[in-house]
C-alpha cells in the first residue's frame, strides 16, 4: 500500500486518524454488545435464574459438597429474596456452550478492551510531555491490554470443554 | 509575564488552595461538563473492566461462582450496579452525541444535545434500575 504521507507529523497524525476511527467503531459496536449483555446478565429476563430456581440450585449444590453448606452456613453463599432474579453458574454455562455466545462475548470483550484502552491512553496522554514517558506509558497499556484480553479469551473458550 | 496570567493564577506558590482555586475558576458551561463527565465515567469503566475480567476466573468452579457472586448481591453493590448502568448510559449516549456532532450537526446544537443525553440517561438509569433495586429495597417494604 502507497503512504500517504511525506513526513514524521503526518505519520503521527495518520495513526491518531485510524485511533480516532477505531473509537467510533468499537464505540458503536458497543452500544449495541452492551444493551445485549445488560438485557441478559442483569434483567429478569430467562437468562437469570428466578428466586425458586436459584434455592433449588443451591439445595443440589450443598447436597453434593459438604463445602457448600459451611458456605450457605457462613454466609458466603446467600439464598435469592423474593422477586430477585440470580446470574448462576449453569444458567452462564449453559449460554456460553453455543459457539455463537462465545463469538458475541469474545468480540464483546476485544471491542470494550480496545474502546477503554485507547481511550484510557487518549486521556493518559493528556497530562504527559516527556516523549519517553508517554512511549513507556504506552507500551505498558499494551501489555496489559494483549494480557487481559488472553485471560478473558481463555476462560471463555474454556467453559464447556472440560 | 502579567498577561499570560492563567485562570486563578493568584500569583502565590502551588499550593493546595491554589489548585482549587484554579480548578473553582473555570465556569463550567454544558460542553465542560460533557467533557468533564465523560473522562470521569471512562476512566470509571475501564477500572470496572479490568476487575470484571478478573472476575471471570470465578467461572472455573461452581462453588468459587456462587461466593462471588454473593458478594455482588451485596446491597450496596446493588446501588453500585445501578450506577455502572448509569455511567455506561451516559458514556454511550454522550459518545453517540460527539459521533452524530462530527458527522452531521457540528456544534451548533450541541447544547440541546447535551441536554437530551442528560435526560436519556435519567431514563435508562431509572427504568433499568428499578428491577435491580426492587427485591432488596422496595419488596420488604410492601405489605
Amino acid at each position: 500500500m502507497s503512504q500517504h504521507y511525506e513526513n514524521k507529523e503526518g505519520a503521527v497524525s495518520r495513526a491518531k486518524a485510524v485511533v480516532w476511527l477505531m473509537q467510533r467503531v468499537t464505540g458503536i459496536g458497543l452500544v449495541l454488545f452492551l444493551v445485549l449483555h445488560f438485557w441478559v446478565q442483569h434483567m429478569p429476563t430467562g437468562f437469570l435464574a428466578n428466586a425458586g430456581e436459584y434455592n433449588e440450585i443451591l439445595k443440589t449444590l450443598s447436597e453434593a459438597s459438604p463445602e457448600a453448606v459451611d458456605a450457605i452456613a457462613d454466609g458466603k453463599i446467600k439464598a435469592a429474596l423474593p422477586g430477585e432474579h440470580v446470574i448462576t453458574y449453569s444458567k452462564v454455562l449453559e449460554r456460553l456452550r453455543s459457539p455463537l455466545w462465545k463469538i458475541i462475548d469474545i468480540l464483546l470483550l476485544l471491542f470494550a478492551l480496545l474502546h477503554g484502552m485507547l481511550g484510557l491512553m487518549n486521556v493518559l496522554g493528556d497530562y504527559m510531555k516527556r516523549v519517553q514517558l508517554r512511549k513507556t506509558v504506552l507500551f505498558f497499556c499494551w501489555a496489559v491490554t494483549l494480557f487481559l484480553a488472553g485471560q478473558g479469551i481463555n476462560v471463555i473458550m474454556a467453559v464447556g470443554m472440560k | 509575564m502579567n498577561q499570560n496570567k492563567l485562570p486563578g493564577d493568584s500569583g502565590t506558590t502551588p499550593s493546595f488552595r491554589t489548585f482549587l482555586s484554579t480548578v473553582f475558576s473555570y465556569r463550567v458551561r454544558p460542553g465542560m461538563a460533557a467533557w468533564i463527565l465523560h473522562r470521569v465515567t471512562g476512566l470509571s469503566l475501564v477500572l470496572y473492566l479490568v476487575i470484571h475480567i478478573k472476575g471471570l476466573h470465578s467461572l472455573d468452579n461452581h462453588l468459587a461462582f456462587e461466593t462471588y457472586i454473593t458478594g455482588y448481591r451485596n446491597p450496596l453493590f446493588k446501588f453500585a450496579e445501578v450506577m455502572l448502568l448509569g455511567a455506561v448510559a451516559f458514556h454511550a449516549f454522550n459518545g453517540l452525541r460527539i459521533f452524530l456532532q462530527d458527522m452531521y450537526f457540528r456544534s451548533e446544537r450541541q447544547k440541546p444535545l447535551f441536554y437530551a443525553v442528560l435526560a436519556l440517561t435519567i431514563i435508562v438509569t431509572i427504568i433499568g434500575g428499578l428491577p435491580i433495586i426492587f427485591p432488596y429495597f422496595i419488596t420488604p417494604l410492601l405489605p
